[in-house]
């Protein structure tokens, strides 16, 4: 039997400030229960060593305003390039699974970064994804998003990519940051379907979580045939967490990780440093290494300290019933929307909030309603700095299965951007692996 | 003057030094029924060559307690264990007479569960019906908060005061439970035994009148005084090659990175000094497929050596693992891998016209040349040690690490050279530094250098202090000191580290190497603010001080 393999970096030298929740103590607690446990010396266990991700690697993913330099820290390379290594590990079959425990976390961030967003800059598993699509060429990758906030970040960076199944369970957006994550935030045009958002009223318990597993998420998976199912493990939802109001348990998401086995977990969210994540940590390397984990328990646990909500099982049958009927109706709705639009392009506009950095940025977006391909995506962003400084950009975006013609058009749509009144313009041709800055003032361009 | 003794698994080495020079060497074979007796041979040996000149200090490396452990022949002990909440209690199988216990303490040193002595009770009664004498005790977290551990032994010493009860904190002090249970319950194993043994060695000394220091060398490459070994017998373990290694570091004196070949007689031990430090195994020694806590040099052992004998068998060539006796070179029966670079690179040492004889029959038996089966042999053992090589270089580069700036800085082994020492190091260790294109260094006490790293190595003491002011509580591990602070919201990391160099004063005081404390440096500085909401409601410290690794003062290098 292969082992299951452990990457832990707790960046003991990193905060995001002294007093934020992201800060050094944050997984000092959970070093001390692994380490005591000795857990890292079983066979079942392999431990790697964190790596660094290249500026390529976040290419692939973000359009960095104004560059990557200056949105991200060394610790960021190290998170994402520790997620890479684990992605490694994984995919060349050296470990039957992998769980990488690493922060900063990264699920809030999206595609275009002006600052920090829900304690993220860079988004560690959407780098993990698409440098795994590129380097393995894996086509379709499932996300289970398990943090008890909504993973808005990861949402948009799919939002148009019927490849890439994202799944986020999470206290309903009405009660908590980021406030998104509705029902019918289902996905882009060419991308109907494969965002699936599944809101849990608050106090929700083990019971109520694993009937979504077992009745939403376990079908989905199972009918979509991901190459590979990540975990986007936010330990947020245990009933000690600080910043939501779930009623998790360390027995709920080691039970939970064992049925949904992902290949791949990747830490996110979790701020209760010393009451949660030491023990949740625990319960997914033992479940996810298939160790008997019915011996673990949080100290001031009992069984039956918590009680489902009442009427939360219907509530939850009709998010179940909804969800998949989305999900199996994907395939109609797409080709619908592609016989009837008139106009080849969709087009959007939004606006983003970045609550650490306090940043408001606009985006207009325009995706092509391509008949054969998911299309190419256009992105002009502002937003003015905390420096001060306003910043509109243009970004281009190929997807890797982008058919011939939206490949051209894309670069030529960059070609034009080139000459358009945005201070950066930016490429992002995943299909040739080309990542290019324009700046249109002295009209230099670097190629990543 | 100084003496090393080294006594290894085959021979027993010895040195007696002097102001950068060995004056006498001995070399006997090693009685592995009688450790004692080969040891004091070689000493007496030693003592006469000194014309009774004084003796300042005997330093000993012993295979005793690794013999004990490795045929199973420590004393019957019982393992109480306070797991806790976890792991499932499968995971521990350090021995049948394992007996869990209720109780919990967590991470910051809080008891969330208390002892049932009742149940303690029962265990106890069990162990008194099975015989068992000795008992260890660990606790997850007792490094944390020991006074479950106490409180256990307390209650055993009250219904039998004549069991012999070893708690964790008192044994090691870091982190990982199952690594300190099997530390403490090998500690409790063979104490008796090498209490014994180190009583007669001191009575065999008196006898002697010899008035010198006496000091038993470590696995991690320093000393303890005799006295302060009765309580940790497992450190003496692999000391045969630490002793190697620091004497391979003691004839280099640079900051290079290097590979350290210890070409023995059945053994070869692969050792790296990076920037001239020795590397330590990032799992402490194993015992037995058992991670410990202690502190060992990362040394990889192939079973290759000079006088690992060549031979035919079903066609084919076989080198070693086995060895029959020294080299046809030095009066051995059979030809051996010494015999074969003997002819290969005309090294002509001892009698080369033997290595040649012997080889050619054996070539002949074999319908190959001469020059072909030296070939074979030669590559053979080539490829072995470079395998073994890199794939240390392997595993020391993919050590965890923690934080951003080691991972940003993190470097390349870059091999600056080899080191050979040993017995057959002249003969191998300068081909194998030509392949793989590095210089080679082989100084002429290479065959010696074990016994001259016991003699010339300073006493060694790693403490790692950890206080959290929110509780007001520190540990220290190693000693099992414990204690609260004067004023917990005023302490800062410079207080921290104060505090450390008291305790390690303190500790080495207990040993008896107080005077060695003024080498010692810092290898660990961490502090973590505690925030509960938003206010910082403590601070965590964590720091680490050493008198690592090195060299007594009259140790000036040797003269060449
Ligand atoms: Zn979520
Ligand atoms: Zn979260
Ligand atoms: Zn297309």
């Amino acid at each position: 039997m292969k082992p299951t393999g452990i990457l832990f970096f707790p960046a003991f030298d990193w905060a995001i400030s002294p007093t934020h929740p992201e800060r050094e103590e944050r997984l000092l607690y959970t070093r001390d229960q692994i380490f005591e446990e000795g857990i890292m010396d079983m066979p079942q266990i392999r431990e790697y060593q964190p790596g660094l991700a290249t500026f390529k690697d976040i290419a692939r993913v973000h359009f960095c305003v104004p560059d990557i330099e200056s949105q991200i820290t060394e610790a960021h390379l190290v998170s994402a390039g520790s997620a890479l290594r684990m992605a490694d590990a994984v995919v060349t079959g050296e470990v039957k699974n992998g769980f990488a425990i690493i922060r900063p976390p990264g699920h809030h961030s999206m595609t275009v970064v002006h600052g920090n967003r829900g304690f993220c800059n860079i988004n560690n598993e959407a780098i993990m994804v698409e440098y795994l699509r590129h380097k393995y060429g894996l086509k379709r990758i499932a996300i289970v998003d398990t943090d008890v906030h909504h993973g808005d970040g990861t949402q948009e960076i799919f939002w148009d990519d019927p490849d890439v199944l994202f799944i986020s369970f999470h206290q309903d957006g009405r009660t908590l940051y980021p406030g998104s994550g509705f029902m019918d935030e289902n996905g882009g045009p060419m991308a109907y379907g494969t965002t699936i958002n599944i809101p849990l009223s608050p106090r929700t318990t083990d019971e109520g979580i694993l009937f979504i597993l077992d009745n939403l998420v376990m079908p989905l998976l199972e009918e979509f045939k991901p190459d590979l199912v990540v975990n986007s493990a936010g330990q947020d939802n245990h009933y000690s967490d600080p910043l939501a109001n779930m009623c998790f348990t360390a027995q709920g998401y080691a039970r939970l990780n064992q049925r949904l086995k992902p290949d791949i977990a990747v830490l996110e969210g979790g701020y209760s440093v010393e009451s949660a994540l030491p023990y949740i940590n625990m319960g997914l390397i033992m479940a996810m290494a298939g160790i008997d984990f019915s011996n673990l328990k949080e100290p001031d646990y009992s069984p039956n300290k918590f009680k489902e909500p009442a009427g939360n099982r219907e509530a939850l049958q009709r998010i179940v019933d909804t969800q998949l009927r989305v999900f199996r109706e994907r395939e109609e709705v797409i080709a619908r929307t592609r016989a009837k639009s008139d106009r080849p392009f969709r087009m959007e506009l939004r606006n983003i909030f970045y609550d650490t950095d306090y940043i408001h940025e606009q985006q207009r977006v325009e995706v092509r309603l391509c008949p054969t391909c998911a299309g190419f995506r256009t992105i002009v962003s502002s937003a003015r700095h905390p420096s001060g400084r306003e910043y509109t950009v243009g970004c281009v975006s190929i997807p890797f299965r982008a058919c011939t013609h939206c490949r051209e058009e894309g670069q030529a749509a960059y070609q034009t951007l080139q000459r358009s009144n945005n201070q950066l313009v930016y490429l992002q041709n995943k299909i040739d692996d080309d990542y290019r800055v324009t700046d249109t003032r002295t009209q230099q361009e670097i190629k990543l | 003057m100084l003496i090393g003794i080294d006594v290894g698994g085959t021979f027993t080495d010895g040195v007696l030094f002097d102001d950068g020079r060995i004056l006498a060497a001995v070399k006997k074979p090693t009685q592995t029924d009688n450790l004692q007796e080969s040891l004091l041979a070689v000493l007496d040996e030693l003592l006469a060559a000194a014309h009774g000149t004084d003796i300042n200090r005997v330093v000993l490396s012993t295979t005793l307690v690794t013999n004990l452990l490795a045929t199973g022949q420590g004393e019957p002990t019982a393992l109480f264990m306070v797991p806790g909440y976890g792991l499932p209690h499968r995971a521990y199988d350090l021995t049948a007479n394992i007996y869990f216990l209720q109780g919990a303490v967590d991470f910051r040193g809080r008891i969330i569960e208390k002892i049932d002595t009742n149940q303690l009770f029962v265990a106890l009664q069990d162990v008194q019906h099975k015989g068992i004498k000795r008992i260890a005790v660990a606790c997850k977290f007792s490094n944390r908060n020991q006074s479950l551990e106490q409180q256990i032994r307390d209650e055993i010493m009250k219904i039998d005061p004549e069991m012999q009860v070893t708690i964790s904190a008192e044994v090691s002090g870091k982190l990982n439970f199952p690594r300190r249970a099997a530390t403490t319950y090998f500690t409790a194993m063979t104490m008796p035994e090498w209490k014994r043994f180190a009583n007669r060695i001191e009575q065999a000394l008196e006898a002697r009148n010899l008035d010198a220091e006496i000091h038993i060398l470590k696995a991690d490459g320093g000393t303890m005084p005799l006295a302060a070994s009765l309580s940790n017998p497992c450190e003496t373990i692999f000391s045969g090659p630490a002793a190697s290694t620091m004497g391979a570091t003691a004839l280099s004196r640079d900051r290079l990175n290097s590979v350290v070949v210890d070409i023995g007689g059945t053994t070869t031990d692969i050792s790296l000094l990076i920037s001239g430090e020795p590397l330590y195994a990032s799992k402490g020694a194993r015992i037995d497929k058992h991670f410990t806590h202690i502190n060992a040099f990362a040394v990889r052992s192939i079973a290759l050596g000079g006088d690992s004998v060549i031979r035919c068998r079903d066609n084919s060539i076989r080198v070693g693992p086995m060895r029959i006796g020294a080299a046809a070179c030095f009066g051995g029966d059979e030809p051996t891998v010494t015999d074969v670079f003997n002819v290969y690179h005309e090294l002509k040492v001892g009698d080369w016209n033997r290595s040649r004889e012997l080889l050619t029959t054996l070539a002949e038996s074999s319908q190959m040349s001469l020059q072909s089966l030296c070939f074979f042999v030669v590559e053979t053992v080539m490829e072995r040690l470079k395998r073994s090589i890199s794939d240390m270089f392997t595993e020391w580069e993919n050590e965890p690490a923690y934080k951003v700036w080691e991972v940003v800085h993190r470097r390349k082994f870059q091999l600056d050279r080899i080191i050979g020492i040993g017995a057959a190091a002249h003969a191998i260790v300068p081909i194998l530094a030509a392949e793989i294109g590095v210089p080679g260094f082989v100084h002429h006490y290479a065959p010696v250098a074990n016994a001259l790293g016991a003699a010339v190595v300073r006493p060694t003491l790693a403490l790692q202090l950890h206080v959290d002011t929110a509780s007001n509580l520190y540990t220290v591990d190693s000693g099992g000191l414990t204690g609260t602070l004067p004023d917990p919201r005023k302490f800062q990391l410079t207080d921290a580290k104060v505090l450390a160099i008291s305790c390690l004063e303190e500790v080495s005081r207990a040993r008896g190497i107080d005077k060695y404390t003024v080498n010692a440096s810092f290898f660990m500085e961490e502090q973590f603010n505690m925030i509960r909401g938003w206010d910082r409601v403590g601070k965590i410290f964590e720091v680490g001080i050493q008198v690592a690794p090195g060299f007594i003062e009259e140790y000036q290098g040797v003269s060449e």
